[in-house]
């Protein structure tokens, strides 16, 4: 990397930090900010994997069962409330993993906490603003949860899927308020998001210390920069589809009903013109991490850094242009879905590109297997095989047989459970010890890694089998012929649901054991700024702007 | 592993068979009923190659990294950062197998989204016959069934409602001009007295040959060897038609009319699921069709049109007697 | 804070209550409004105190919080480089509420495009649209909708959104110049004509020969024109702060960021507008009645 070379003066002795109170309700500074993300993205998580929990469970064998225990009646009544259950357990399941655990973890705690350290900056642009960008995600949150435990229809909550297809969405569907409480709170969310993006972007572009061009900003800033240009532009659209929706529901207008000459099919464009960013915005941070983890275990600079920049810039790009491969089966007309199936392989470039400059990055290099570099190696080898799924379902021919099919399921969660939950604790591992002024245990960190690793690739792998045999998603019961394969990946949630314990009893065993962190464990490989300050950095740094000097190149 | 062993032998042994319900353990796609289905395991299989041998590759690569290039095998690093020679190559070779991919894909596509002009079919069989090319004929036939493409189209509409399904053959009319039009409910609803409510809305004792969550109690019939034309509708909200081994799924829209088309050889019953997210059950409104003789299926029209829908189910039994049915269900 | 050892001009912000008390108030209204809508916990539909009340916090905190931000301004804080960043983000925020009004356009060019083709046999028939240029509208507004005429009253507003355009530029020109009185001058007449357009809005909706709620023409006409208004308001209250700060003696020749913004929010305003004027009002209108 180009920092190699940074002049830099420690100053920042004197830390006033304000009262608990005021430092952590009323905060204006992007580590407190980004820890308070991070904590937030936790106990998201900790939700969000509990109903997948429940999921897992219900599936592991075939008949309705589990959930049953957790609605009210007995016997057939039960039964008819489960399904019902059910249906609102994995919509929350997704909504909560995408937009208050993984959004909120990469780019509200990662990002809040390291592109200004990484770009030399003191804090973000708008600090006052980055902390009503945190509130209004723990409001959505709030609402969110609301959500799940007012009428919806059938039953409580929303069950429609976290893809809110009308009319199953609009009154025809779920007459009850859950749907309304839960637009309310997704506009909440991004408003959230396009608020931070807003300050990543002007962050990024204005707040650079001397010396450090574009062009020598860290991979990580760039994955941040981007994936903002993402959320800034596709998150509107979705307000408006959510807006219309909403109209729809409660306001007599028309948009996506059939009866009034509407269309639901146009919700689904508006949806995913946002939702086909969206996976890259989930992703594009975590690609940024990778490359650092990489560069630094491997004690060698990034392969290629220009065109791993620009790989992520095309990535964000034809992101943009490639939506309806969601929507092959909806009756679209045969020369569009030909131009999604071509733009959609395009992709696939680029991704390329990322995946073989990070193997090109540690050819050569003298390797530490610290654990996040487990994470790392982890995270490319199963991107790959979520990635090269992608492109046998970016055939519309394959689509056609695969849609709806667990074989979906499988991809999407190769590259965000295994791909981006994966980054995200490559970076939580990497920078640990930077954010808390603590040293994790090695051990139980290598245990959590081994773990996660086996146990998810049980659970995700045989839901390709499942999906080529055409077991549909969002099913609470299945035909027989796909018990053995469910069975499996039910096992495989087990493993993983120790794994997490495991990520808990490290957590606990660090804060327990609190031994002091060095400025940068990492040693040679380590040259992002971040590292040039203590650990934990002060709470104001960068008082004086380090200089940026290019002595090594990339 | 004796599961995945098991597994494995289903894979390789399944051959068709009278009923395509999912098999337990399966690794692929059920067996093709359709020539649609036939070229989508055709093209999934090359490009599944090209997959695994791309993980492989990396697969390998990691793991010589890991072997060679650690901090025992290698203590000091290298400190290159470029090469464009490999850069360019892979840039381009990935793009260079995304057109393999693509030259594949596109005709697979049209093949199976596109409904066949029959006039057509029938005419350009006939020029290739008269041109003497029979070679480029029977690779047309393979294709287009210009022998079926004389009989016309069926026609079905499949019209998705909260949860079940209602069938419309718009060419099978009665005296009075109306269409045949039943609706296929689900016989498993995973409540306890599905059997009950089953036998006693039909007064039949076959339910142990209806295959748990995805036999009906009237089966959507077409006569095999027939270009079926099928149209997907909704009443309420989107519901998607979906049989596995057609390798078709067309989702119900309300307000829109979608179409499809496909044409099955081997007699027999097939399974799919409804495949969009409809509502509390949507686990629980299965697609049977029923694949019958031209003649078994014009005598099913009969009874239907007539009212007589047990009758008419009777015609379409492909189960020679309960035992066999039950050997059936042992068997799944 | 450690601001005395500071050496560089970015603006690091005192903790503030405002952002804990916005989200705050955002539940609050959101409940409201669902409460409003549909009746929730027990309140039934139509209840509108919960929603007044976060309404009122709502803008409660506005105010305070852009206090706070103008009071930063006149100390200093807002320095070369801040406003640099400034900048960026009221271009950056454009940015999202022009991608809003994609959504609006999306839709509304779907229903006109492919409302024959919707309301035909099939979905293939809207191939055979693409054949020939503007009668991919045909059908659309649809049989029986009254639309309003183009060249009366929207022509008018076209008007007065292009001059009060016009007005802004005058009034930014003269507070450059350090003309203060041209600048206040100015900024009231953009004020007044953009009051005089929401009140020709108003009045325009109020003859309409179609609904929002029953037609897709009507939802697809007010959810677009209507959201243009909303904003038409936002910016009118905008610009009238901007003379209020100008009356009260803020805003200086060679400072005035504020000022620059809701200029560039009213630009904005105007240009959605020639957007709609043309493919909303004039070209169904050509189509239908021509």
């Amino acid at each position: 990397m180009p920092m190699d070379e940074v002049a830099i003066d420690h100053h920042d002795a004197h830390d006033h930090k304000p009262g608990f109170f005021t430092r952590w309700l009323f905060s204006t500074n992007h580590k407190d900010i980004g820890t308070l993300y991070l904590i937030f993205a936790l106990i998201a998580g900790v939700v969000g994997y509990t109903l997948s929990g429940l999921i897992r469970w219900e599936l592991a064998e075939p008949g309705i069962g589990v959930m049953t225990q957790f609605v009210a009646g007995e016997g057939d009544v039960a039964i008819q409330n489960a399904k019902h259950f059910y249906n609102t357990v994995i919509t929350y399941h997704g909504l909560i993993m995408i937009f208050f655990m993984v959004m909120p973890a990469l780019i509200g705690g990662f990002g809040n906490w390291f592109v200004p350290l990484m770009i030399g900056a003191p804090d973000m642009a708008f600090p006052r603003m980055n902390n009503i960008s945190f509130w209004l995600t723990v409001a959505a949150f709030v609402l969110a949860c609301i959500s799940m435990t007012v009428p919806g229809g059938p039953g409580n909550g929303f069950g429609g899927g976290w893809v809110l297809y009308p009319p199953l969405s609009s009154t025809t569907g779920h007459p009850g308020p859950a749907m309304d409480v839960l637009i309310l709170a997704l506009h909440t969310a991004g408003i959230a998001s396009i608020l931070g993006a807003i300050n990543f972007i002007v962050t990024i572009l204005n707040m650079r210390a001397p010396g450090m061009t574009m062009h020598k900003m860290p991979l990580f800033a760039w994955g941040v920069l981007i994936t903002a240009v993402l959320l800034l532009l596709s998150l509107p659209v979705l307000a408006a589809a959510l807006t219309m929706l909403l109209t729809d529901r409660n306001f007599g207008s028309q948009f996506f009903s059939p009866a009034g000459g509407g269309d639901p099919v146009m919700f689904q464009h508006l949806f995913w013109f946002f939702g086909h960013p969206e996976v890259y915005i989930m992703i594009l941070p975590a690609f940024g991490i990778i490359s650092h983890i990489v560069s630094t275990f491997s004690k060698k600079p990034i392969f290629g850094y220009l065109g791993m920049a620009y790989a992520m810039v095309s990535i964000g790009v034809i992101g943009f242009v490639v939506w309806a491969h969601h929507m092959y089966t909806v009756g679209m007309d045969v020369d569009l879905k030909a131009y999604f199936v071509a733009a959609t392989m395009v992709i696939a470039v680029p991704t390329g590109i990322k995946i073989f400059s990070w193997i090109a990055t540690m050819w050569g290099g003298s390797i530490d297997f610290k654990v996040p570099m487990l994470w790392a190696i982890g995270f490319i080898f199963l991107f790959t095989v979520g990635g090269v799924t992608g492109v046998v379902l970016a055939n519309a021919g394959i689509d056609h047989a695969l849609h709806d099919t667990y074989y979906v399921v499988a991809h999407f969660h190769y590259v965000l459970s295994l791909g981006a939950v994966f980054g995200l604790f490559a970076g939580w591992y990497y920078w640990f010890e930077k954010m808390f002024g603590i040293k994790y245990n090695g051990v139980i960190g290598g245990l959590h890694f081994w773990l996660m690793f086996i146990g998810s690739n049980v659970l995700f792998f045989p839901q390709h089998f499942l999906g080529l045999q055409g077991m549909p998603r969002r099913y609470i019961d299945y035909a027989d012929g796909f018990a053995t394969w469910h069975m499996w990946s039910s096992i495989g949630y087990a493993i993983t649901l120790v794994a997490t314990l495991i990520f808990f009893v490290g957590l606990v065993e660090a804060m327990i054991r609190r031994r002091k962190g060095e400025a940068n464990p990492w040693g040679e490989g380590a040259t992002t700024l971040e590292w040039t300050l203590p650990s934990p950095p002060p709470f104001h740094q960068f008082n004086e702007l380090p200089h940026v000097t290019n002595k090594g190149g990339h | 592993m004796r599961h995945l062993l098991a597994a494995l032998c289903a894979a390789v042994m399944a051959s068709p068979a009278l009923a395509f319900v999912p098999q337990d353990g399966a690794l692929g796609f059920q067996p093709a009923a359709t020539r649609i289905a036939e070229r989508i395991h055709v093209f999934h299989h090359f490009v599944l190659i090209i997959i695994v041998l791309i993980t492989l590759l990396v697969l390998g690569l990691l793991l010589w990294i890991i072997m060679r290039h650690n901090r025992k095998a290698n203590p000091v690093p290298k400190k290159f950062s470029h090469n464009t020679l490999i850069e360019v190559i892979w840039t381009v070779v990935p793009a260079l197998i995304l057109v393999a991919i693509a030259s594949q894909s596109f005709p697979n596509l049209y093949y199976q989204d596109v409904v066949p002009n029959l006039q057509q079919i029938t005419d350009k069989s006939d020029k290739l016959i008269a041109d003497g090319k029979t070679a480029q004929q029977e690779r047309f036939a393979k294709d287009y069934y210009p022998e079926a493409a004389e009989k016309g189209f069926v026609n079905v509409k499949a019209q998705g409602n909260q949860w079940n399904w209602t069938y419309t053959y718009p060419d099978l009319v009665d005296d009075s001009g109306y269409p045949l039009e039943f609706v296929s409910n689900p016989v498993h609803v995973g409540i306890s007295a599905d059997a009950d409510n089953y036998a006693g809305a039909t007064g039949r004792t076959d339910f142990a040959s209806k295959p748990r969550n995805l036999g009906v109690d009237y089966p959507m019939v077409i006569p095999e060897d027939r270009f079926v034309r099928y149209y997907t509708a909704a009443a309420d909200v989107i519901h998607s038609w979906a049989v596995p081994a057609f390798g078709v799924k067309t989702d119900a829209v309300p307000g829109r009319l979608n179409e499809g088309w496909f044409l099955v050889e081997e007699p027999g019953v097939y399974y799919g699921q409804c495949s969009e997210l409809c509502g509390v059950n949507h686990a629980f409104m299965p697609i049977e069709v029923r694949v019958v003789s031209q003649a078994q299926f014009d005598s099913w029209a009969e009874f239907m049109l007539a009212g007589d829908y047990e009758a008419a189910y009777a015609t379409v039994d492909v189960f020679a007697s309960n035992e066999q049915a039950t050997q059936f269900a042992a068997k799944q | 804070m450690a601001h005395d050892e500071v050496k560089h001009d970015f603006h690091l912000v005192n903790p503030s209550p405002w952002p804990l008390l916005g989200s705050f108030s955002v539940i609050v209204t959101a409940l409201g409004g669902v409460t409003f809508m549909k009746g929730l916990f027990g309140l039934e539909a139509g209840t509108w105190w919960l929603l007044a009340i976060g309404l009122s916090m709502v803008i409660w905190v506005m105010f305070g919080w852009w206090r706070e931000v103008i009071k930063e301004g006149r100390v200093g804080d807002h320095t070369p480089v801040v406003q640099i960043g400034l900048r960026y983000g009221m271009i950056l925020f454009i940015a999202s509420e022009i991608m809003f009004f994609v959504g609006w356009f999306w839709s509304f060019f779907e229903f006109a495009i492919f409302e024959s083709a919707r309301v035909g046999e099939t979905w293939d028939s809207a191939n055979a649209l693409y054949a020939d240029g503007l009668s991919r509208f045909a059908g659309w507004p649809p049989v029986g909708v009254e639309t309003f005429d183009p060249f009366h009253l929207p022509l008018i507003n076209t008007l007065i959104l292009l001059l009060s355009g016009t007005t802004v530029t005058w009034a930014h020109h003269a507070l450059q110049h350090n003309d203060r009185s041209g600048a206040k001058l100015g900024l009231v007449f953009t004020v007044l004509l953009g009051m005089v357009f929401t009140l020709l809005q108003a009045y325009e909706y109020s003859h309409a020969a179609f609904t929002y709620d029953g037609t897709l023409y009507g939802s697809a006409f007010f959810m677009a024109t209507g959201f243009h208004g909303a904003h038409v308001v936002i910016g009118t209250i905008f610009l009238a702060i901007c003379l209020i700060r100008l009356l009260m003696g803020g805003m200086s020749a060679d400072k005035h960021l504020g000022f620059e913004f809701a200029a560039w929010y009213w630009h904005f305003v105007d240009v959605v507008w020639l957007f709609l004027f043309a493919f909303v009002y004039v070209v169904p209108f050509l189509v239908y009645g021509g």
